[in-house]
């Protein structure tokens, strides 16, 4: 029995290089045990490569990783026995009914997965369409369908890369219920996402990536709030709010957003002070204040902040 | 983990033997684009032979003669042996080969761990499993044939039905695995069974021909196959004679050359 790690997958300075082309850039990952672990970044941030790389899909191009504690690739079967992976779109035989297509992927589990079809089935809610053929089922139930496959294996990790790609508003509610049961579970589960609202509604730890390099990790309230805080402000005239406080110096980002401003406020700053400070500027230039609400930045604007400011860097 | 659902925990192991060959079967067997040509190529092509032959000779006995008898079974082992028979192990390989590629499943088998070589090892039974038994078919249907046809001509021997016999099912078997090979190697259906057929038809036949190239014919899977024959083929040709020791020898090469190929690409694709 392998000593069970703090981490579920940890990886050091994983690289993997397509000719000149870096995609995954000296990666250095830890998923906490029964976490549910956003791995956040715009689309060709080299992702689903580090995905395919822990999955063993591809070899990195240098680089340590271990899966539930074992050395991958050395103890590749061993680590993702208890791995359910669904990356991209789950791809199945059309000819083939659901239920045909999750035997013939329970046999490259171990003989219990056999056991499992029905439940799965019953639990993504797929038990009335299980004897059709794929090719005549919607996006949804096939996303449906890669889940169930997933949870074949019992895994304690569930890595999804890209999992509401496709899906209607219904289905990603679902979608989300169904997470959020496996974190209820103890699963780990790793959601690989360009999309901060599913990352910030399901996961309470995150990774942001950009350009193959991770440029942020830790849990979700380390990340969405740091040392920085934010005030939206509202207003009459937002135009000429901007140039009354546009030389405040307690304030590193300013935006003007629908009847107000958004400001970010300096790492220093106190957020009560400039939230006086601010309100004695606008009155005195006359405009007319009807709300300064104080508010954590939001991931999503964190994560935009992170990535504008390495992109003004290249 | 700690709390995991009892809904997906299964409650003992079943005794599944072979199931990742059966799982290949499975996929074959349910694939109405393989298992109808084969059957086609198999027991239909002895079918309609036979019936071909006994219509023309039900219409006109004295030129015709029954469609039964040992030179109708030397022909019907011909066409299953060397033609038909390897068009159908062609189809089959092929699509063992490249069907998990082309929907998209073979990432999603090897990322349950499962070992790369066990993935490809698991196609030979799986589509042996199809394809042998309608060969088995096809040739049982020859053999009941030639004897229950065979009006007063001459039936082979019982020695002789299970040498034959045996040849097709090897002979079928060689192509399968050429084919499952070169399929993983390719990874297209549609480019494994494009080039298989062209050098099982015409290629072949013109290389067996041009005689400047002497030995370096014993090299053709036509010629080492039909040395394997328990009959020469019904209209000879200009034979590269050839030991039957040498012929396995070079079969052997095809086999271990185009399965090796597959095997290599199997584990260094990235999926």
């Amino acid at each position: 029995m392998n000593k069970q790690s703090e981490y579920v997958i940890e990886t050091e300075g994983l690289k993997k290089s397509f000719g000149d082309q870096v995609a995954v850039d000296g990666v250095d990952l830890r998923v906490p045990r029964g976490s549910a672990f956003g791995y956040l970044g715009p689309n060709g941030a080299g992702k689903t490569t580090l995905i395919r790389m822990l999955l063993g899909l591809t070899q990195p191009s240098a680089g340590t990783m271990r899966v539930l504690g074992r050395p991958m690739p050395k103890e590749r079967s061993r680590a993702l026995a208890r791995v359910g992976a669904i990356v991209e779109e789950p791809g199945f035989h059309k000819h083939l009914s659901g239920r045909e297509n999750l035997w013939a992927a329970a046999a490259a589990r171990e003989p219990a997965a056999h056991l499992r079809i029905d439940s799965v089935l019953e639990r993504v809610g797929l038990t009335g369409r299980a004897d059709d053929r794929v090719g005549t089922y919607s996006q949804g139930m096939r996303q449906r369908l890669g889940i169930a496959r997933c949870l074949l294996s019992d895994p304690e990790v569930l890595i999804l890369d890209e999992p509401t790609n496709g899906l209607d508003p219904g289905g990603i509610q679902e979608f989300r219920a169904l997470v959020r049961s496996w974190i209820a579970e103890g699963r780990t589960l790793i959601l690989s996402s360009h999309l901060l609202d599913e990352v910030e509604k399901i996961c309470d730890h995150v990774a942001i990536v950009d350009r193959g390099r991770i440029v942020a990790q830790g849990s979700m309230s380390e990340l969405s709030a740091g040392d920085d805080g934010a005030i939206t402000i509202g207003c009459d005239d937002p135009s000429k709010a901007l140039g009354a406080i546009d030389a405040n110096g307690s304030l590193s980002d300013v935006e003007e957003i629908a009847n107000g401003l958004r400001v970010l406020l300096r790492p220093e700053a106190s957020l009560e002070k400039v939230a006086a400070e601010l309100n004695r500027q606008l009155v005195g230039a006359g405009i007319s204040v009807y709300r300064l609400e104080p508010s954590h930045v939001s991931l999503e604007h964190r994560f935009l902040e992170i990535t504008r400011r390495l992109g003004g860097d290249s | 983990m700690t709390t995991v659902d009892s809904a997906v925990r299964a409650p003992q192991q079943p005794r599944l033997p072979f199931r990742m060959e059966r799982a290949e079967l499975l996929k074959l067997r349910k694939s109405r684009g393989v298992w109808i040509p084969t059957a086609f190529l198999t027991v239909g092509a002895m079918a309609i032979m036979f019936t071909a032959i006994e219509l023309f000779h039900l219409s006109n006995s004295a030129k015709y003669g029954p469609a039964g008898g040992t030179d109708n079974f030397q022909r019907a082992l011909f066409l299953m042996g060397q033609v038909a028979g390897m068009i159908a192990a062609a189809l089959v390989g092929a699509a063992a080969g490249t069907q998990d590629l082309s929907s998209n499943v073979f990432r999603d088998l090897v990322s349950t761990g499962r070992s790369r070589t066990r993935l490809f090892l698991a196609r030979i039974p799986g589509g042996l499993g199809l394809l042998l038994p309608l060969v088995a078919a096809a040739y049982a249907l020859a053999a009941i044939l030639s004897v229950v046809l065979a009006g007063g001509l001459p039936t082979p021997s019982v020695s002789l039905f299970i040498k034959a016999g045996l040849y097709v099912l090897f002979s079928a078997s060689i192509v399968y695995v050429i084919a499952l090979g070169l399929g993983s190697l390719v990874g297209s259906r549609a480019a494994t069974i494009s080039i298989l057929i062209a050098y099982l038809l015409p290629v072949q036949a013109i290389l067996r021909n041009i005689t400047v190239l002497g030995r370096a014919r014993d090299g053709l899977l036509s010629i080492a196959v039909e040395r394997i024959s328990p009959l020469p083929p019904p209209d000879p040709h200009d034979v590269v004679s050839m030991s039957r020791a040498t012929s396995l020898i070079v079969l052997a090469l095809w086999v271990a050359i185009f399965g090796g190929l597959g095997l290599w690409r199997t584990r260094t694709r990235d999926a």
